[in-house]
C-alpha cells in the first residue's frame, strides 16, 4: 500500500476547529479511490492539504516516494499532481484551448525572446502544444468549443474542460473534487465512464470526491469515508455499504 | 463659433510645426509608458502606481551614462548604449522593488508601488549635485547630432521617428509575448491565481517577470525622453505623470495595445492644446486644468471600460466592417 501516494496523519486546525484530523490515505498506482462524507466532513480541505493549496498543521504528504509536505502548490503540481475544483475555477476569460495549453509543462520555457521574435523554434513548439491540447479537447468531446471563452461554455462542458486542463499537466495522480456536481444522471454516468477510461489510457491514479453514493459505489475500487474531519471507515464499496458508522453518518445518528 | 475660434488659435500656435512635433514626441513617450504599464495593470492583473519612478530611473540612467561617456565614443553608439544602460538599471530596480512588493495584492500593492515611485523621485531630488544634479537636474549632452537653431527641426523629426519606431516595436513585442506560454501563464495568474498555482504555474515568478519587463520598457521611455529634452529634472516625474499614464491605460482599455496608443494621443493632445491656449482665450486659458479634468471625467463616464474596451483597433474595424457589409447585403436583397 502507499506505492504512489500517501498522507500520514494529516491534520488541519483553524483556530479551535479541526477540519481534518489525522487522516491517512494510501494509493497504489492505477487505483481509482473515492473519498465520501457528508457536507463539512473535510473532504475539500483534505484535497487542499494534498495539493498544497493549504498547509498541514501536522502530518506529512508523500508523493512518488518523496515527502512533498514542504513543497509549494506549483511544485507539487509539476511532480504530476493535478486537480479540479468543486466550484469551477477555469481561467474565465481565456478560450478553452488556451485554458488547456497554458498548463503543458513542455511549453513553459516558451516565452522570452523566442516568443517576442517569433523564432521558428518557438513556432514549432507552439504548434506542437496546440496540437496536443486539441487532441485532449477532442478526447473529452470539446473540440468544437476550442475557441470559445471558458465562461461562455455550458456548465457541464466547463466541468469537462477542467478535467481536460488537469490532464494537460500530464499527471500521474488526478484529484477530482466533485466532478459530476450539478450534472444529471446520464451525464454523470457518461463522465464516470470517461474518467475510468482515461485512467487506463493514461496510467492515472484517481482520487475522487463525490456526494452521490450510487455513483461512487459504481466505479471506485476503494472508498474512504470522512465525517467531522475524521476517517470513520475505509474499504471496498460492498464493505462501506454495510458499515453501520457510515449509515449513521449519512442518515443521521441519535446523538 | 467660439469653438471654431479656439481651433484656429490652436493651429496658429505652431506655424513651424514645432508644436506638433513636440506633441507627437510626447504622445510616443506616453504611449510607451502606457503600453508597459498595461502589462502590469492590464494583462498581469496587478495594480502598480509606481511606473513614473521607473521612467525617472531610465531618464536619469541615460543622462548619467551620456554625461560619463559623451565624446569617448561615436555619438549614436553612446545613445544606444545609454538606452541599454537605462533599461538595465530600470530592470534591476524593478526586480528589487517587485520582489518584496508583489507579495501584496490589490490596493496594498498600489500603495507600496506608489511609495517606491515617490521615493525614487525624492531620492533623486535630494541627491548629491555632482552625481544626479539634485533638484536642478542634469543636462544631457547631445550625442546623436548637433542641436542648434537650424538643426532643431531635423532633430525633433528624427526623435519622433525613433520614438514611434520604438512604440511599434514595443506593441508588437508585448503582443507576441502575451501570445506565448509565458504570456498565457501571466493571464492565468491574473484570472485565478489559486488555480494557476495548483496547475503548476509559479504565480510569484510570473508577476515579477511582468513587473520587471514593464519597468525595463519604462526605463527605455525615460532614456529616449532624456535625450530629446536635453535635460532631466526630478519635477518632471511627479505623481501627476503617474496619473496620466494610468489614465492612458484605463482610457485605452485594460489589455488593449492599440487603444493605449490612441488614448495617449487623445490625452496628450487635449492637455497640450489647452495648456497652449493664448491669453485671448481668457476663461478657457485660465481654467485649462479644470477643463482637462472635466474631459477626463466625461470620458470615464461614457467609456468606463476604455475607448475600445479590451479589444484592439483591428477587432473594432473588423466588427464594423461586418456590420457594414451586413447592412449592404440587406439593401441588396
Amino acid at each position: 500500500m502507499g506505492g504512489l501516494f500517501s498522507t500520514k496523519a494529516v491534520t488541519k486546525k483553524y483556530g479551535g476547529l479541526t477540519a481534518v484530523s489525522e487522516v491517512s490515505i494510501d494509493l497504489d498506482p492505477g487505483e481509482l479511490v473515492g473519498v465520501i462524507g457528508p457536507n463539512g466532513a473535510g473532504k475539500t480541505t483534505l484535497f487542499n492539504l494534498i495539493t498544497g493549496a493549504d498547509t498541514c498543521t501536522t502530518g506529512t504528504v508523500h508523493f512518488g516516494g518523496e515527502n512533498v509536505t514542504g513543497l509549494r502548490d506549483f511544485e507539487r503540481a509539476r511532480l504530476g499532481m493535478a486537480r479540479t475544483f468543486q466550484n469551477i475555477r477555469l481561467w474565465p476569460l481565456m478560450t478553452a484551448l488556451d485554458n488547456v495549453r497554458t498548463v503543458y509543462q513542455g511549453a513553459r520555457g516558451n516565452g522570452g525572446l523566442g516568443a517576442v521574435l517569433r523564432t521558428p523554434g518557438f513556432r514549432r513548439s507552439e504548434a506542437e502544444i496546440r496540437e496536443r491540447a486539441m487532441t485532449l479537447l477532442e478526447r473529452m468531446g470539446l473540440q468544437e468549443h476550442a475557441e470559445l471563452i471558458a465562461v461562455d461554455l455550458p456548465y457541464g462542458e466547463q466541468r469537462k474542460l477542467e478535467i481536460c486542463r488537469a490532464l494537460a499537466l500530464e499527471p500521474t495522480l488526478l484529484l477530482l473534487d466533485e466532478p459530476a456536481a450539478g450534472m444529471n444522471p446520464t451525464e454523470k454516468s457518461d463522465l464516470m465512464h470517461t474518467v475510468d477510461q482515461l485512467r487506463s489510457e493514461l496510467d492515472l491514479t484517481v482520487l475522487l470526491i463525490e456526494h452521490d453514493m450510487k455513483f461512487v459505489m459504481g466505479i471506485c475500487e476503494r472508498i474512504y469515508v470522512l465525517d467531522h474531519g475524521e476517517e470513520i471507515a475505509r474499504g471496498t464499496p460492498a464493505e462501506i455499504r454495510e458499515n453501520p458508522k457510515v449509515i449513521e453518518a449519512y442518515l443521521g445518528g441519535s446523538d | 463659433m467660439a469653438a471654431g475660434g479656439l481651433l484656429t488659435l490652436a493651429i496658429d500656435l505652431g506655424p513651424d510645426g514645432f508644436w506638433w512635433m513636440n506633441l507627437l514626441f510626447l504622445v510616443a513617450i506616453y504611449a510607451m509608458l502606457g503600453l508597459s504599464l498595461n502589462l502590469i495593470n492590464g494583462y498581469a492583473g496587478m495594480f502598480s502606481l509606481g511606473h513614473h519612478g521607473f521612467w525617472a530611473i531610465g531618464a536619469y540612467g541615460a543622462a548619467w551614462f551620456t554625461i560619463q561617456f559623451a565624446g569617448t565614443m561615436p555619438g549614436p553608439l553612446v545613445f544606444i548604449l545609454s538606452c541599454l544602460f537605462a533599461m538595465g538599471v530600470a530592470a534591476i530596480s524593478g526586480l528589487l522593488i517587485g520582489l518584496p512588493c508583489l507579495r501584496l495584492r490589490g490596493d496594498y500593492l498600489a500603495i507600496a508601488t506608489l511609495g517606491f515611485g515617490e521615493i525614487i523621485r525624492i531620492a533623486i531630488q535630494n541627491s548629491d549635485k555632482d552625481v544626479l544634479g539634485g533638484s536642478l537636474g542634469l543636462a544631457v549632452p547631445r550625442v546623436i547630432m548637433d542641436v542648434n537653431r537650424e538643426s532643431k527641426g531635423d532633430f525633433r523629426v528624427l526623435m519622433v521617428g525613433v520614438a514611434f519606431a520604438i512604440v511599434v516595436l514595443m506593441a508588437w513585442g508585448i503582443r507576441n509575448y502575451i501570445r506565448s506560454a509565458k504570456g498565457r501563464a501571466m493571464l492565468a495568474v491574473a484570472q485565478d491565481e489559486t488555480a494557476a498555482g495548483l496547475l503548476g504555474i509559479n504565480p510569484t515568478r510570473s508577476k515579477v517577470t511582468a513587473f520587471v519587463i514593464a519597468s525595463t520598457l519604462a526605463g527605455l521611455a525615460g532614456a529616449i525622453y532624456a535625450h530629446y529634452q536635453g535635460n532631466v529634472t526630478p519635477l518632471e516625474f511627479g505623481f501627476m505623470e503617474m496619473v496620466k499614464i494610468f489614465l492612458i491605460v484605463v482610457l485605452g482599455g485594460m489589455g488593449s495595445l492599440s487603444g493605449c496608443v490612441v488614448a495617449a494621443f487623445l490625452l496628450i493632445f487635449v492637455e497640450q492644446w489647452l495648456a497652449k491656449l493664448p491669453p485671448e482665450a481668457g476663461f478657457f486659458k485660465d481654467w485649462w486644468q479644470v477643463e482637462y479634468a472635466f474631459i477626463l471625467v466625461l470620458l470615464m463616464i461614457f467609456r468606463p471600460r476604455g475607448i475600445f474596451g479590451p479589444r484592439e483597433i483591428s477587432d473594432v474595424v473588423r466588427s464594423l466592417r461586418r456590420k457594414f457589409s451586413r447592412g449592404a447585403a440587406g439593401e441588396n436583397s
